[in-house]
């Protein structure tokens, strides 16, 4: 069977990854849209000259993707944005994989959360480290108690700041803030994986703006984040936008996980190719593509569940889903207001 | 044996783990060792070649200066008394289990004119030598977010575990860090700290990890993270200091420039203290500092106050954990703080 598949908005960058992924599946039809791209600050191209480059069919308005009757959405759109869209989605009785974070504000993430409910609708939070086979390990390692009781993680999600090719990154209202919220969740939900879904007791956060300030922006751009789960493991999560302009990647993802019986430390994103070219340092990463795992992931729900039915619960819940997408939220929101107040929240 | 230490006699109070270290550099450096201790002295003396002091007060008389390598509580009352006796000392660090007691301590010697040099090794590692330079010539521009990591095999089975005479995890362990974040961020505004599992009725857990988050003066913000890991776990420590115009990472297991992997008779990794490194011993370079500075050379690069701002900074992260607020460094009092 065909699956015919929507991307909302091309807002965030991830939105490029997918339609690749998505283009080269068999049996997946695309359809995109992407409405506020030629009004959006960006350098690059938007809307249906990014589509074209990308090589998927483009409508330019949300009513006509929507009157497509597609079965799963994937919403790429701003944070802010995203809770009109899911719902949107829900609406139209389609299964959803939203970008992360699920929303800015815990609000809209439960209602998010209950529009795809009521729909009978897939709500799939796009968290693609879970897939990576470092993760998985852990996990497995965690789960079989090779590491004893768990205690204590570390967690950093340090890049550079996300400006170049999207600019609402650092806009406080479409983002929900900086750092915080942009680098907070990837290794919250790691952690949320690894408890089953420990709900976070007291968050403190501290942030500040001595990076980048030479570029004007309006949000924090480094924090650290302490969390104590109710199972009382304590993590920190360090979300700084910290790689310099000209580092030789992006950035990257680890988890340094204590337990009493050992410890395991991982870094998804580090195999690569070292070396030099003309312009410095190389760095060629030789991992495989967690978005692919992701999105082969969510489709297979899809596949499973078949149309969504209102009231009915989908016959496949695929993880990370829409819960974790709260509780990780939840996470981030409390970290904006301990930064705000200087002291831990309490949830 | 170097010249501007030619006849140097040290005494040697203490000998558990720090001391075997101290030993090998006072050795290297020449002096002759009077160890003094309750307990070990005489397997010390025979195992290195020392002379082994009966009594405090005889190894302080004969003594020209003493390395207190002592049980943390009993750091106080054993540089009161060479303080007494008119001695110069270096202590391991902590100097003190409290502020006010390194305080009381530094005032003693001030009023004895002696001095005290509290043994923050970790300042004569060259890895964070290297990233404290980098920092000072404005190599990273303005320090942003630092976060530095030490983790050793527990050693809570024996005294550590009694947070009344070790102080616990971070006062222990951590406070090299507190050290370091000091010297490569500068004063410390906030401290908010966190520990898992708590400590209960004074004894720590084996196993225990302590998160602390500081704000500095400067606006940089960073993190300390002490782990007192699984018997056997290797020890480790690290940094990653972010700035305004570029990041310094090291970690100690990967950054030595040296792996093996030997099948039989390889030596067993480090557990509670990094004495396997490369180059000159820091524990050496520390000594000779200290000692040079002692014999009428130049200040050694980290002084008595430096070890009470560590020891301060450790009381605050305490009264956070039991309070679970953060505590202001420009109004905390730790008077009444339990020891």
């Amino acid at each position: 069977m065909t699956l015919k598949v929507a991307i909302a908005s091309f807002a965030h960058g991830h939105a490029m990854s997918y339609a690749d992924l998505l283009n080269q599946l068999p049996d997946v039809e695309v359809l995109s849209a992407d409405p506020d791209g030629a009004s959006a600050p960006d350098p690059g191209p938007r809307g249906a000259e990014l589509a074209a480059q990308l090589g998927v069919p483009y409508v330019d308005s949300y009513d006509e993707l929507f009157a497509w009757g597609p079965d799963a959405v994937v919403v790429t759109s701003e944070n802010a944005l995203h809770r009109g869209l899911v719902e949107r989605a829900a609406a139209a009785g389609a299964h959803v994989l939203c970008e992360k974070p699920l929303a800015t504000e815990v609000e809209d993430g439960e209602a998010m959360l209950a529009a795809c409910e009521a729909a009978g609708a897939i709500l799939m939070v796009a968290y693609p480290v879970r897939f990576s086979p470092q993760y998985l390990r852990l996990r497995a390692s965690v789960e079989a108690g090779l590491l004893g009781d768990v205690f204590a993680v570390l967690g950093t999600n340090n890049g550079k700041i996300p400006i170049g090719g999207r600019q609402w990154f650092t806009d406080p209202k479409l983002a929900g803030g900086g750092a915080l919220v942009d680098h907070t969740v990837h290794c919250a939900d790691l952690i949320d994986g690894l408890t089953g879904g420990a709900a976070p007791q007291r968050v403190y956060a501290a942030a500040n703006r001595v990076l980048h300030q030479d570029k004007g922006v309006e949000v924090e751009t480094g924090g650290l984040v302490t969390v104590n789960y109710d199972n009382g493991l304590l993590a920190t999560i360090d979300c700084s936008w910290s790689v310099p302009d000209n580092g030789p990647t992006w950035g990257g993802v680890t988890l340094q996980v204590t337990g009493t019986n050992g410890s395991v430390e991982i870094e998804p994103f580090l195999p690569r190719i070292n070396g030099t070219d003309p312009d410095g340092e190389v760095y060629l990463g030789i991992g495989e593509n967690f978005d692919a795992s992701m999105l082969a992931t969510f489709l297979r729900a899809v596949r499973e569940s078949g149309p969504a039915v209102a009231g009915q619960p989908p016959a496949a819940v695929p993880q990370p889903d829409g819960a974790v997408g709260v509780r990780t939220l939840r996470i981030v929101d409390a970290a904006r207001r301990s930064a705000t107040s200087g002291q831990p929240v309490d949830l | 044996m170097s010249e501007e230490l030619a006849g140097l006699t040290v005494g040697l109070i203490g000998a558990g783990n720090i001391a075997h270290l101290h030993v090998a550099a006072w050795k290297a450096l020449g002096a002759r060792i009077l160890v003094h201790s309750l307990e070990g002295a005489e397997t010390m003396a025979e195992q290195y070649g020392l002379e082994v002091a009966a009594s405090l007060d005889g190894c302080l008389a004969e003594a020209e200066f003493v390395d207190v390598v002592t049980p943390s509580a009993t750091h106080k009352e054993v540089t009161l008394a060479a303080i007494k006796a008119g001695r110069n000392v270096i202590c391991e660090k902590p100097l003190t289990l409290t502020a006010a007691d390194s305080h009381e301590v530094i005032a003693a010697a001030a009023a004895a004119g002696v001095r005290i040099y509290p043994a923050h090794v970790v300042r004569f590692f060259p890895a964070y030598v290297a990233a404290h330079s980098a920092i000072q010539a404005g190599r990273i521009g303005d320090v942003a977010v630092a976060r530095f990591f030490r983790q050793a095999s527990s050693p809570a089975g024996g005294w550590y575990g009694d947070v009344a005479r070790s102080g616990g995890v971070i006062m222990d362990l951590m406070v090299h860090d507190l050290d370091q974040a000091r010297w490569m961020c500068g004063d410390v505004t906030k401290v908010y700290a966190v520990q898992n599992p708590p400590t209960v009725e004074g004894i720590s857990p084996l196993t225990v990890a302590a998160h602390v988050t500081l704000t500095h003066a400067s606006g940089a913000i960073s993190h300390c993270r002490a782990t007192w890991a699984a018997a056997g776990s290797a020890f480790q420590s690290g940094y990653n200091i972010a700035g305004s115009t570029g990041v310094l990472k090291y970690t100690s297991a990967a950054d030595t420039g040296y792996a093996e992997e030997l099948q039989d008779g390889g030596a067993a990794a480090d557990l509670l203290i990094p004495a396997n490194t490369l180059g000159e011993s820091p524990y050496l370079t520390q000594l000779r500092e200290f000692a040079l500075a002692l014999r009428g050379g130049p200040e050694p690069r980290v002084l008595a106050p430096d070890g009470a701002a560590a020891v301060y900074l450790a009381e605050a992260a305490r009264a956070s954990m039991e309070t679970g607020r953060v505590i202001d460094m420009v109004t905390f009092d730790p008077t009444g703080a339990a020891a």
